[in-house]
């Protein structure tokens, strides 16, 4: 098998709650007392992205998908864990040394609204990356540059005056999927890159970024919480909980045999066109706090099948006989 | 006989008094609501749903202000009455569940003193009372130790939590009517399950009537017997949800449901609407729809379609009724 295009080994990220030292103190009970608090919001993560492939990152809020994403691009620093490019090590780049690779890795924002600048007109918005990244190339040849991608976004090169505010929210969506292709990237991160935007309007841009991955060979790290999306447009799908991915299949053989508790329920959960009434596995309770995460499986706590070792072993994962990889020990020991 | 329905909505005009003239918002809306019946309304942002669900109570904002029509419930039309007499009515007969929890519960109040309060505003209670009533109405949305929610504040819960005591405090005076605005449309998809279950199941229960707002077709298709769709302001199909799910007459509804993920097959690209909803500042003359429409004729440019029936759908679509005419046409040559 080829070398992963990206691949995250041992990635863990928290984020500190508890402020400098001196908001860390308390006095109590006759003796000083050292309090820190942390956010663990990616608990051991190991995910290998392959030349080519869309892989979508799935999972609700506070699962820990989004920092995932911004870890891999570099715009978060890992607190442990190494992300690799192609083979190279990138988390721990300075300065000029990260540039090559920001220019290869791109990213596409889940609120067009909020990621285009509102005093830049779409011409600088685009041009500026190409810019930045290709300072060889001509004035003539950047504008050209920005032409072809508008086009193949679907704008009119004729909008390039136009500022961001005077675009629909597709439209501006496209924008932003234009910005990422200017510099023609080989890996580009999404970030719930069709949340914000109507039904006819998801159905366009997702067609956008398929045509894109066609023409342009490219490879997604798509991260959303939309599962019908990801039935549709994934290679292959990891599922995340609480920090930790607790499922990672072809998307084929997730949907058609979701081996884990967790996504099984999330896939009930999705509301079919073909259903009479809701009908869906009901969880206990509600997701637990990553600060203060449960011992053992994260999910075990509201898993019906949980029983002493889950609440006190992480559980790892593990390859099953039709290739999904999944860390329960309920499925490891054949009682799921 | 038939019988009158709770609610109806008749030839339903709201506009926007802004500079330079009106814009019409909602344009010739007309539909029923019988008691227990669930309908939902469909629709992309900007076609007019929310502004729909607010007029029924008569809380479109200024500068909106309703141009025209009847809003009928129990026979006495809603647009036409006083604010003191409409008080009496919402929140009691008709409430409300809207999309933001936070926007709904004061935040320095606790659960228990707002619940109460509300009670109180119409009904001459006691204290005591009314917080039996509260208490009643957070078990029956199965919300964990109630007792203990009545003293917490809005921010001590959780964002299903939240919508659990939203319905609850709709639930409060047994209405007839719940009108819910995209009622899961912030919450994850699980909690989203769990809340419409929820709903759906004290409906029946009480035999309420609900007005389900939403953009996501696969949850009306799982809550409500009938459904809306609409496009730039108005109605363009309705009719039993089953009914339009399985066999959509409007080209929009039918592009709506093709165009989800799910009706696709993996992989392959999927059917798609061209073009945006118009804003209001400039609708399209003739069918709002026609500039995005595959179907669209001279016709379609110039005049707005009238409804016509196809099975127990009304659609607003001249390829819709064309088709119709044509087949009548044809059994009419055949006899």
């Amino acid at each position: 098998m080829t070398s992963p295009l990206i691949d995250i080994r041992g990635l863990e990220k928290q984020f500190d709650l508890s402020g400098s030292f001196l908001e860390q103190v308390s006095f109590k009970g006759g003796r000083f007392q050292r309090k820190q608090e942390a956010v663990h919001a990616i608990n051991g993560v190991d995910l290998q992205v392959h030349k080519g492939e869309a892989l979508c990152v799935v999972g609700e809020s506070g699962c820990g998908k989004s920092t995932v994403a911004r870890t891999v691009m570099g715009l978060l620093s890992p607190t442990a864990g190494e992300v690799h490019y192609d083979g190279q090590r990138i988390d721990n780049l300075k300065g000029r040394e990260v540039l090559p690779y920001r220019r290869k890795m791109q990213m596409i924002f889940q609120n067009p609204y909020a990621s285009l600048n509102p005093r830049m007109t779409i011409q600088q918005t685009l041009e500026e990356p190409i810019r930045f990244h290709r300072p060889d190339l001509a004035r003539k040849e950047v504008r050209d540059k920005v032409q072809e991608v508008m086009q193949s976004v679907g704008i009119d090169p004729d909008w390039g005056s136009r500022f961001g505010h005077e675009f629909s929210g597709g439209q501006r969506q496209r924008i932003a999927i234009a910005r990422a292709l200017a510099v023609d990237p080989e890996f580009i991160v999404a970030d719930e890159p069709i949340s914000a935007l109507d039904v006819s309007i998801q159905a366009q841009v997702l067609n956008l970024l398929m045509d894109a991955q066609d023409t342009r060979n490219l490879t997604y790290l798509f991260i959303t919480h939309d599962l019908a999306v990801v039935e549709h447009f994934g290679t292959r799908v990891a599922v995340m909980y609480l920090g930790r991915v607790c499922e990672l299949a072809d998307t084929k053989t997730l949907f058609a045999e979701p081996r884990h508790p967790y996504t099984q329920a999330l896939l009930s959960a999705i509301p079919r066109l073909e259903d009479d009434r809701p009908n869906y596995i009901k969880l206990q309770g509600e997701v637990p706090t990553p600060v203060n995460l449960p011992s053992g499986c994260v999910f075990h706590g509201r898993c019906p099948y949980a029983n002493e070792r889950c609440r006190q072993e992480v559980p790892r994962l593990i390859a099953t006989d039709s290739g999904t990889r999944v860390a329960c020990h309920a499925v490891e020991e054949g009682r799921l | 006989m038939k019988k009158t329905p709770l609610l109806e909505v008749k030839d339903l005009d709201v506009r926007f008094a802004v500079r330079g003239g009106d814009l019409t918002a909602l344009r010739g809306i007309s539909f029923s609501l019988d008691k227990g019946e669930r309908l939902g309304l469909v629709g992309e942002s900007g076609a007019g749903k929310s502004v729909a669900a607010f007029s029924i109570l008569n809380l479109v904002a200024r500068p909106g202000y309703i141009a025209g029509g009847q809003i009928l419930f129990e026979g006495r039309d809603l647009a036409a009455m006083s604010e003191r007499e409409l008080r009496k009515i919402r929140g009691n007969r008709i409430a409300m569940i809207f999309q933001d929890p936070m926007m709904t519960l004061n935040p320095v109040l606790s659960i228990g003193t707002q619940m109460v309060e509300a009670i109180k505003a119409h009904r001459r209670i006691s204290t005591k009372a009314a917080r039996d009533i509260a208490l009643d109405r957070l078990r029956k949305v199965q919300i964990p130790s109630p007792e203990k929610r009545l003293d917490q504040y809005p921010h001590e819960l959780s964002g299903g939590m939240r919508q659990r005591v939203i319905i609850a405090v709709a639930l409060l005076l047994d209405p007839e009517i719940i009108i819910a605005d995209e009622p899961t449309t912030a919450l994850d998809v699980t909690i989203q399950a769990e809340i419409m279950a929820l709903l759906l199941e004290l409906c029946e229960q009480d035999n309420v009537a609900l007005m389900l707002i939403t953009h996501d077709l696969g949850v009306v298709s799982q809550v409500t017997q009938r459904m809306l769709v609409m496009y730039s302001g108005r109605i363009i199909e309705q009719g039993p949800t089953r009914e339009i799910i399985n066999d959509a007459q409007h080209p929009y509804t039918q592009g709506l449901i093709n165009a989800l993920p799910q009706m696709g097959e993996p992989g392959a690209r999927l059917f798609q609407i061209p073009g945006s909803m118009p804003s209001l500042k400039n609708v399209p003359t003739g069918c709002p729809f026609h500039p995005r429409c595959r179907f669209a004729t001279d016709q379609c440019r110039q005049t707005m379609p009238e409804y016509v029936r196809s099975g127990n759908v009304d659609v607003a679509c001249y390829e819709v009724s064309n088709l119709i005419e044509q087949e009548k046409h044809m059994q009419e040559a055949g006899s």
